[in-house]
């Protein structure tokens, strides 16, 4: 790929279509991994069974709970009631994050174009780009600074080369 | 490239490597880092007379204070580049603050009323930065 470029206010993108469909799938397993905390999932169902008591308590999934961490450090009342209030509007805003990145990556495949973000898009994209960070380290269980993560290699290339484009698109706009 | 299950079900099933691979470019030395800070943040609530009624009102309206913590995941460029924006910080100030966050382990980034504290929480989960709310006497 070549890195992120600065067009007028918008950024622009060359990835090779097999990064592109990389992205948007991994865009695609962070929406199903958000979907498990979504209204009526499945999980929900599962948690309720459990007597967890759903989303007023926190997801289990380490990926999911680095994604919607508790509001309050011990205070289990308050981010139990913050939660409740709070975690569906944010999961709905993480997951049309990621679609907006699938359709911009989808519209550039498509079209044979190069990537071209809008300053709204490059928000959505910023925001996703760190969301799959968060789970994929949450996956191979970098926990501190200096954790080079446990896992096979591809998984922490992919890592790698997400935080790569991350640092390339804050690059251009900063 | 890496199945659905992985993100989603916790390494149980084996990546596909079959096909074209991203290239990578690895570039993650500049990560947050960890230590632990505590800034001067009821520095408005200076009482300059022994005005007990006024020294009551501000027991009670005690502010509360938005912390980021430090994480290792998010680059530096990235938490600053949110502090200035969202916040409104100069580059300084947001690098400053970065830092604090990098150096210390957490920084201070905001203090008000609750539920305005509740909403810059709301926004850093969005962001994907790990922060909390607490009272800023606690």
């Amino acid at each position: 790929m070549i890195p992120f470029m600065a067009d007028g206010a918008a950024v622009t993108c060359r990835f090779t279509t097999g990064e592109s469909t990389a992205l948007a799938d991994l865009a695609q397993q962070l929406i199903d991994l958000l979907s498990e905390r979504a209204p009526d999932a499945a999980g929900s169902v599962l948690f309720a069974q459990l007597g967890i008591g759903g989303e007023s308590s926190g997801p289990l999934d380490p990926a999911l709970a680095r994604l919607l961490p508790d509001a309050y450090r011990g205070d289990v009342d308050a981010a139990s009631e913050h939660r409740q209030l709070t975690e569906q509007s944010l999961v709905e805003r993480k997951i049309a994050n990621a679609s907006a990145v699938i359709a911009s990556l989808d519209s550039a495949i498509l079209e044979r174009t190069e990537l071209r973000l809008e300053p709204s898009e490059v928000q959505s994209w910023l925001r996703t780009l760190t969301d799959l960070r968060l789970a994929l380290a949450a996956r191979l269980q970098i926990e501190d600074d200096g954790d080079s993560g446990i896992g096979d290699d591809e998984a922490l290339m992919v890592y790698d080369w997400l935080g790569y484009l991350q640092g390339s698109l804050i690059e251009v706009i900063e | 490239m890496v199945g659905v299950a992985q993100l989603v079900e916790r390494w149980l099933v084996e990546p596909d490597v079959a096909g074209s691979s991203p290239v990578v470019h690895p570039n993650l030395n500049n990560q947050v880092g960890e230590v632990w800070v505590v800034e001067s943040i009821v520095s408005t609530a200076v009482i300059t007379q022994p005005d007990v009624e006024r020294r009551e009102q501000l027991v009670a309206d005690v502010p509360w204070v938005t912390i980021v913590w430090n994480d290792p995941v998010n680059l530096q460029s990235y938490v600053a580049y949110v502090f200035r924006t969202y916040f409104g910080f100069s580059r300084a100030e947001a690098e400053r603050r970065m830092l604090l966050v990098h150096n210390e382990g957490k920084a201070v980034v905001a203090t008000g009323a609750r539920e305005q504290m509740e909403r810059h929480v709301e926004a850093m989960h969005d962001f994907g930065l790990w922060a909390t709310l607490t009272r800023s006497d606690s």
